[in-house]
């Protein structure tokens, strides 16, 4: 019996040595969790932080947008028929006769072609119906449409 | 003893941590099987995730045909209180008063009167100018500084008061233009011409939006397109000169207004309308002290009037197109003629003697034009006058054209004497548009071109140009062209006012008496003229009405001068030679 007790002493661990191995195990587990949760930490941030860039550079686009109209309009104002004739007065400059105009050929000279903004789209724009709306629409939709332009125009403009 | 305690906690902690997963997968599953308490959460979930913004497009752009800004925007600020803030709501009506003109009693109710009703921000003025918020933005760093640490109840304080940006319109070039443009008013809605007609377009689609406060969804927030942008046929220089001729003429003249049309006949695009009054755009709430309630906002486009003998060429055309005169035919003027069992008279009430087309069209005979009309008939005369597109809107890209008046047999107002005036022009009521329109056809070699006023549309990143529509073919070519050569005879014989040197133009004179209630005026006319050249390459057509004039009643005396005056002007500014030097730059 005694011998079976020794035995069995021997080849068990002591308890400080399991202990050991639980903690082993536990902080193996919180490293790995650690780790994963540090990197996903870092993840998120830099996702947060490039999110909260483009939240600030929207909120600049906005900013600009205004800028950009007001100086748009700032220099139309500048460059206006009317600012632009007084300054020319004041320059001295002179309205041209229509006698006083020569006019000469330039070879590869093209004509003022009209304003273009933006990439000319295949797609030709058809107009809206020759017709106005009012040969087209139902009677009640012709009052309606009336009655609303009317009322709208009467509450909302006409006061000084 | 201590053990025992060891474990209560430790039991206390194991409850606990099985108690709050259990509560918690309960609660998932109560919401899994309650479709209506999913429902809510659903609703109420976004709300706190989120946060809604009105995004209003910036209203597109006006430009003339060469890129000159006509209608922009600029910043503009919404004042309003953040009611919880507010601690002297007097002193915030004050300031209003004060800077901004505001009403203070109305302010002050505002700013004060309002938190029973769970309100958090009122509004209290909008689209105040960036210089009134500097100003604003002064007293309110003024008063902070002078009475902040005042805490004392009734301490003057702007505390609560509120700036928000956005953008309004402008009109950089105030007047000009601005019966063709319209406004928009403090609703953002447009009125009156090009921006009532365009306002979906250029105002785009205002849309609620639902911002994610989570910075890692920023990517799912939507984007609003702006407001597509117009780019018009209009020319601004075209367009501030023809205003200083027809201001000019109005003056001269002594006229109770004037309107002057310039078309390129090829394709009906619209260089140019000057009328009156005109309106500075950036003060739109001047409109009801500047506008009578009669007076339209664009007498180009809205204003039907009885033109008189302008509208002789529309009959002689009709006759010419359907052969029942020629050129040659010889009319002897008696100076009276029956139609319809009223007798018409000449403009002189003379008698005029044996005369050629020419000579009915130069001398602008009623009683020949009549007896042209009655030599058509009733029934082809009105199906020509209806082919040229009178008594009905031309379909101008404008808000408020007026579609005019043509009576034609069956009408119960129609009457057989209608015959005989009509052929004059009396009876019968067009705007100066119409008549343009309807006369470029002769000009333009029988093909009548929709009139138009925008060139492209900018949406999205690209140019969209408008088609040019062909209205009809009223009359042959050769009838237009023969009229054309007829009418610039016309002028030349009689050594008329309207000749421009150096450029072959044709073109017609109109008188017309003004109906009333109680009859014609006998002292008061419209004066009309209506031009175009050059005429064997027609770039332009000229309309010229002016109302009441009172140095002269005719329109071969006032209106006439006003078409060379704008024709001198004209030829200069889009770049045309005249007749023999475009001939010998043409055959180089």
């Amino acid at each position: 019996m005694d011998r079976l007790e020794h035995l069995t002493q021997s080849y068990s661990q002591a308890p400080w040595r399991k202990q050991l191995q639980i903690i082993g195990v536990f902080l193996l587990v919180l490293v790995f969790v650690a780790l994963i949760s540090g990197i996903y930490l870092n993840v998120s941030a830099r996702a947060a932080k490039a999110g909260r860039a483009i939240q600030d550079m929207q909120s600049d686009i906005e900013a600009l947008g205004l800028d950009i109209e007001d100086r748009q309009s700032e220099l139309a104002m500048i460059l206006s028929s009317r600012s632009m004739e007084e300054r020319a007065i004041a320059m001295d400059f002179e309205v041209v006769e229509t006698d006083e105009i020569v006019y000469l050929t330039v070879p590869g000279y093209t004509e003022r072609q009209s304003v273009i903004l933006a990439p000319i789209s295949e797609r030709v724009i058809v107009k809206a119906p020759v017709m106005p709306p009012e040969y087209t629409e139902s009677l009640f939709t012709w009052i309606k449409r009336q009655a609303g332009q009317f009322a709208l125009f009467r509450i909302s403009e006409v006061r000084p | 003893m201590i053990e025992h305690e060891h474990f209560r906690r430790y039991a206390f902690l194991s409850v606990l941590l099985f108690v709050i997963p259990a509560l918690i997968a309960v609660q998932l599953i109560r919401v899994r099987l309650d479709p209506n308490m999913a429902k809510d959460f659903r609703i109420i979930g976004p709300l706190f995730e989120t946060e809604q913004h009105l995004v209003t497009p910036a209203r597109g752009q006006i430009l003339d045909r060469w890129g000159n800004l006509l209608a922009g925007n600029r910043t503009v600020y919404e004042v309003s209180v953040e009611l919880k803030q507010v601690k002297n709501p007097q002193t915030i009506a004050l300031t209003l008063k004060t800077v901004l003109g505001e009403d203070y009693d109305e302010i002050l109710a505002r700013a004060s009167g309002l938190k029973s009703e769970g309100l958090l921000n009122v509004v209290l003025v909008d689209n105040v100018s960036q210089t009134d918020i500097d100003d604003l933005k002064f007293v309110q760093e003024q008063m902070q500084a002078a009475y902040g640490n005042n805490n004392a109840e009734g301490a003057p304080s702007l505390s609560g008061l509120r700036f928000t940006p956005h953008l309004g319109r402008i009109y950089p070039e105030k007047t000009l233009a601005s019966n063709l443009l319209g406004f928009v008013g403090r609703d953002s809605r447009g009125y009156f011409g090009i921006e009532e007609r365009y306002n979906d377009l250029l105002a785009g689609k205002p849309k609620m939006i639902l911002v994610s406060r989570d910075p890692n969804r920023v990517r799912e927030n939507p984007s609003v397109p702006d407001g597509a942008s117009l780019v018009l046929t209009l020319d601004r220089a075209v367009q501030q000169k023809m205003e200083e001729v027809i201001d000019a003429a109005i003056i001269e003249t002594g006229s109770s207004s004037g309107t002057l049309l310039v078309m390129d006949p090829r394709n009906g695009e619209i260089l140019a309308l000057a009328t009156t009054p005109r309106l500075d755009l950036n003060e739109f709430w001047q409109y009801s002290d500047l506008f009578s309630e009669e007076a339209p906002y664009n007498r180009g486009i809205s204003q039907a009037y009885e033109p008189g003998s302008v509208f002789k060429v529309l009959t002689m055309a009709s006759a010419l197109d359907d052969g029942a005169v020629k050129p040659e035919t010889v009319f002897v003027d008696t100076g009276a003629i029956e139609v319809g069992g009223v007798t018409i008279y000449n403009w002189n009430s003379g008698a005029w003697g044996p005369q050629d087309m020419l000579g009915c069209m130069q001398h602008s005979l009623n009683v020949c034009l009549a007896w042209v009309a009655t030599q058509i008939g009733a029934n082809d005369f009105y199906r020509y006058l209806q082919n040229f597109g009178i008594g009905h809107a031309t379909g101008v890209d404008m808000a408020g054209e007026a579609s005019g008046r043509l009576k034609i047999p069956g009408d119960t107002d129609w009457f057989a004497a209608d015959l005989g005036t009509n052929a004059f022009g009396q009876g019968v009521a067009a705007t100066p548009l119409q008549m343009g329109t309807a006369i470029s056809a002769i000009a333009n070699h029988g093909k009548m071109m929709a009139p138009h006023i925008v060139r492209s549309v900018v949406s999205e990143g690209y140019q969209h140009d408008i088609e040019q529509r062909v209205l009809g073919m009223p009359v042959s070519a050769e009838t237009a062209d023969t009229l054309s050569n007829l009418l610039a005879r016309s002028l030349e014989t009689e050594s008329s006012d309207a000749l421009v040197t150096g450029y072959r133009v044709a073109g017609k004179t109109g008188t017309a008496e003004i109906p009333t209630p109680f009859g014609y005026t006998t002292n008061q006319t419209n004066a009309s003229f209506v031009g175009w050249g050059p005429v064997d390459d027609p770039r332009f057509l000229v309309y010229v009405w002016l109302e009441k004039p009172a140095t002269s009643p005719w329109g071969s005396i006032v209106a006439a001068p006003v078409f060379r005056r704008a024709v001198e002007e004209l030829v200069v500014l889009i770049n045309l030679p005249p007749d023999d030097v475009r001939r010998q730059l043409n055959g180089n």
